[in-house]
């Protein structure tokens, strides 16, 4: 297999989560974006993944299954992506079934705490349809409030009324996650490390120690070229990953509409050298 | 095309999304517009936010982000957003509500903030070009040498900007001369130093402004006020002026003069240009008395001190200047500097406030009046100093007896003086270009002075050789023959019978020898 890079894209996200595209819509993107490797990373989610590979054909751009956990312990958040597993494996469907259990429970005790706390109730029909989607989360919750008028907007929803609850969140942990993907084939790769679960900044030494951390558990990758690294960014997670001798992954996180980043922005245009990790990991899933 | 968008509270994963949205909606179609991203607001971005600049700098390359706090700044600075994007910080808020005013200048006003910190606030709103653009002649100064301070922050203040000096325990040469009139003369000598000293620096070329441009505009406006044929002499003086890269202030007087501690600092350094000094005199003439010449309260006003210290001062400072205390050839040189100087407060008073306020009306006649008569008796605004920078070799010395002997004649010196001190100078210029630079070159300076009580001239001899004494050369035994003398010496011998008094010292890296002759 030949790839060049900038035309791999190993971070997306289909309707079966929070994207826009369908898998089936976001395979004629990728043909489209001239990509050459791709895959769908949903959050908590496989179900694109199968659909993909359903409907791909030969002279397709490649493909490699992908998935992206939620992952938190008491160190921490983090977005564990894995690749290449078998999506038939028991382990990977043990942690997607956690994930999606996890937050069913978790958006219905969203649903009676805002009925409790401030007398907002949805009709039944909306709270099925809402809990059928393959993972709701805080913005569908808030999108449902808006439609309701209990806010103004959906960020007003979530940071006035949804963000009020504080409960112990059951959260699948780094550990779990790593071991699901290992023992499914796969390999783990830590997303945007420096920006940890989203919000965060993580850099230097913390970063290292996460990582080292991860790397216990059986983590054998970082997404170093990301599309909203900067260059400096980007070279330390190169660094990093030099150093602890890690798989290096690219993606852009697209996610359709909902989010204005392009199909194939990964920042690898315009590098001068292909970074080992990079082509390590290529063999590897080429091997596979 | 420059989109201005405001950037309000936080920015997290709960409104990134939404922002982006709302940010390329308003650029949407504009695709090479410059994008101004106001973070005034903003009180914090996570790393959700920190994705949004990104795409926005990606498709739009002409990303600004102005109003930067510090916290903001730290994460941006750290990530390497401000090495991707223009990044502002947001300006620390000056008041200065009871500061007291120590200094102002064409542009600007300079207040103390406290003990050691200054703020010069901008008369133009939109003033940060012009910071930039003192900070950056400031820095040319301090390279070229000349002491100043530069301005290490930049501030708001009310709805104008300010640049931050750091300014410990100064006080301004004003303030000197009006609490300390003993002082008078340490303060002309001072002032005089550092004006030669501008005067002396050359600047290279296209660094800085040329005054003579400014004042054939400043002659321009004139056009009309003037009558015709006084109007065609006046622009015709002006264009004689050669042009000159020497630097001048623009703007010196002794507010903008400072002493710190033992040190002599000149501010105010926004009106930094090059020129022949008549352009500065001209400037000087109107701080000390142009200014005040109807209206006498002004120097009071600005200054600290009367128009009496102010006349004087300028007077003193111009004989120190020229070198001279020659009434005639002070009065000849005042008359040039009068004529620039009324060209601008003429042009200044009507661009001011025309022609309708009373005073003004009566200053811009008297001015007027002034010029009209200076303009029928002069005929060239250009003037010599008292001083000649050469190169130190022998082929220059005809240059340097050229521009001694005509100071000598200028000021009556009797013919037996003038030839001694000759015949003293070519020894003394001889020496530096034979052995001060070898085996390199390097320049000669060569001052003309005139004293009164008793009569006497001097000449002064600065290099910036090896150090040398020439002095303490002992002195050739004159009753040995020629074949047994030892080889030098002998000029130097002969120099110190023909001068009344001849010294040495080394100061500021220079030799400066002095020679003296009681006319």
């Amino acid at each position: 297999m030949t790839i060049l890079p900038g035309t791999i894209d190993l971070h997306m996200h289909t309707s079966v989560s929070d994207g826009t595209d369908s898998p089936e819509d976001i395979l004629l993107r990728v043909r489209e974006a001239g990509i050459g490797l791709f895959s769908v990373t949903d959050h908590d989610a496989i179900e694109g993944c199968r659909r993909i590979l359903a409907v791909r054909k030969a002279g397709d751009p490649a493909f490699i299954t992908g998935v992206e956990f939620s992952c938190r312990d008491a160190e921490g958040q983090y977005h564990i992506l894995g690749y290449d597993y078998d999506p038939d494996a028991a382990p990977i469907n043990g942690v997607v079934q956690q994930g999606h259990a996890f937050r069913m429970q978790k958006i219905k005790e969203r649903i009676d705490f805002l009925k409790e706390r401030f007398g907002f109730v949805f009709s039944q029909e909306d709270i099925d349809r809402l809990l059928r989607l393959q993972n709701p989360g805080k913005p569908h919750l808030g999108n449902l409030m808006v439609q309701y008028g209990y806010a103004a907007t959906k960020d007003e929803a979530i940071k006035a009324y949804i963000n009020r609850m504080r409960s112990e969140d059951a959260y699948v942990r780094p550990e779990d996650a790593i071991r699901g993907i290992l023992e499914s084939g796969g390999i783990p790769v830590l997303a945007h490390p420096a920006y940890g679960r989203g919000d965060e900044l993580i850099m230097g030494d913390a970063l290292k120690a996460r990582v080292k951390r991860l790397m216990g558990f059986g983590l054998r990758g970082v997404e170093a070229f990301y599309s909203g690294f900067t260059e400096k960014l980007r070279n330390e997670m190169l660094s990093i990953a030099e150093t602890y001798d890690l798989y290096v992954t690219a993606g852009s996180d697209y996610h359709g509409r909902n989010k204005l980043v392009a199909l194939g922005d990964t920042g690898m245009n315009g590098i001068t050298e292909i970074p080992k990790g990079l082509i390590q990991f290529l063999q590897r899933i080429e091997e596979h | 095309m420059t989109v201005k968008i405001p950037l309000y509270g936080r920015i997290d994963s709960n409104n990134a999304a939404e922002l982006e949205r709302s940010i390329f909606s308003q650029l949407e179609g504009k695709h090479a517009a410059s994008v101004i991203l106001d973070a005034e607001q903003l009180r914090y971005i996570s790393s959700a936010g920190l994705r949004v600049l990104l795409r926005v700098k990606k498709t739009h390359p002409d990303l600004t982000i102005t109003g930067v706090s510090s916290d903001v700044y730290e994460i941006l600075d750290m990530t390497g957003f401000t090495e991707m994007m223009n990044v502002e910080k947001a300006y620390r808020v000056v008041s200065i509500e009871g500061c007291e005013e120590i200094g102002r200048g064409a542009n600007g006003t300079i207040y103390r903030i406290d003990k050691d910190n200054v703020v010069k606030v901008y008369k133009n709103a939109d003033a940060l070009a012009d910071i930039q653009h003192e900070r950056e002649v400031a820095k040319l100064a301090l390279i070229l040498g000349i002491p100043t301070a530069i301005s290490y922050d930049v501030v708001k203040v009310g709805n104008s900007y300010g640049s931050v000096f750091e300014l410990l325990n100064a006080r301004s040469f004003s303030k000197i001369l009006k609490s300390d009139p003993a002082k008078f003369d340490w303060c002309v000598s001072e002032f005089v130093q550092m004006l030669k000293r501008i005067h002396r620096t050359l600047v290279p070329k296209g660094k800085l402004p040329d005054m003579k441009e400014k004042a054939l505009d400043w002659a321009m406006f004139l056009k009309g006020h003037l009558p015709e044929q006084a109007w065609n002499k006046l622009y015709a003086l002006i264009d004689a002026v050669p042009t000159d890269d020497h630097m001048i202030h623009g703007d010196y007087h002794t507010k903008n003069l400072e002493l710190q501690n033992d040190e002599v600092l000149i501010i105010d350094m926004d009106t930094l240009s090059v020129g022949h000094p008549i352009f500065e005199l001209g400037s000087i003439y109107n701080s000390f008395v142009g200014f005040s010449e109807v209206d006498h309260e002004v120097i009071l006003r600005f200054q600290g001190f009367d128009f009496e210290t102010g006349k004087r001062f300028w007077r003193h400072s111009l004989a120190a200047y020229l070198g001279t205390n020659n009434e005639l050839k002070l009065r000849e040189v005042e008359d040039k500097a009068r004529i620039i100087g009324y060209v601008r407060l003429i042009r200044r008073a009507i661009r001011r406030n025309g022609l309708e306020n009373e005073m003004d009306r009566r200053e811009i006649e008297h001015w007027t009046a002034e010029l009209l008569t200076l303009l029928d008796t002069v005929d060239s605004l250009l003037f010599s100093g008292n001083e000649i920078e050469v190169e130190a070799i022998d082929e220059n010395l005809p240059k340097v007896q050229a521009f001694i002997a005509r100071h000598l004649a200028e000021n009556g010196c009797p013919m037996k003086a003038r030839m001694q001190i000759e015949v003293a100078a070519e020894e003394i210029f001889v020496n530096i270009a034979h052995y001060a630079y070898t085996p390199l070159s390097g320049s000669a300076t060569v001052r003309v002075e005139f004293f009164e009580n008793p009569m006497s001239v001097s000449i002064t001899f600065m290099d910036h050789g090896i150090p040398y004494d020439p002095l303490a050369h002992r002195e050739p035994d004159v009753a040995l023959s020629a074949a047994e003398r030892e080889i030098g010496g002998l000029g130097i011998f002969m120099t110190k019978k023909i001068m009344d008094d001849v010294a040495y010292e080394y100061r500021n890296g220079q030799n400066i020898l002095t020679l003296k002759k009681n006319l």
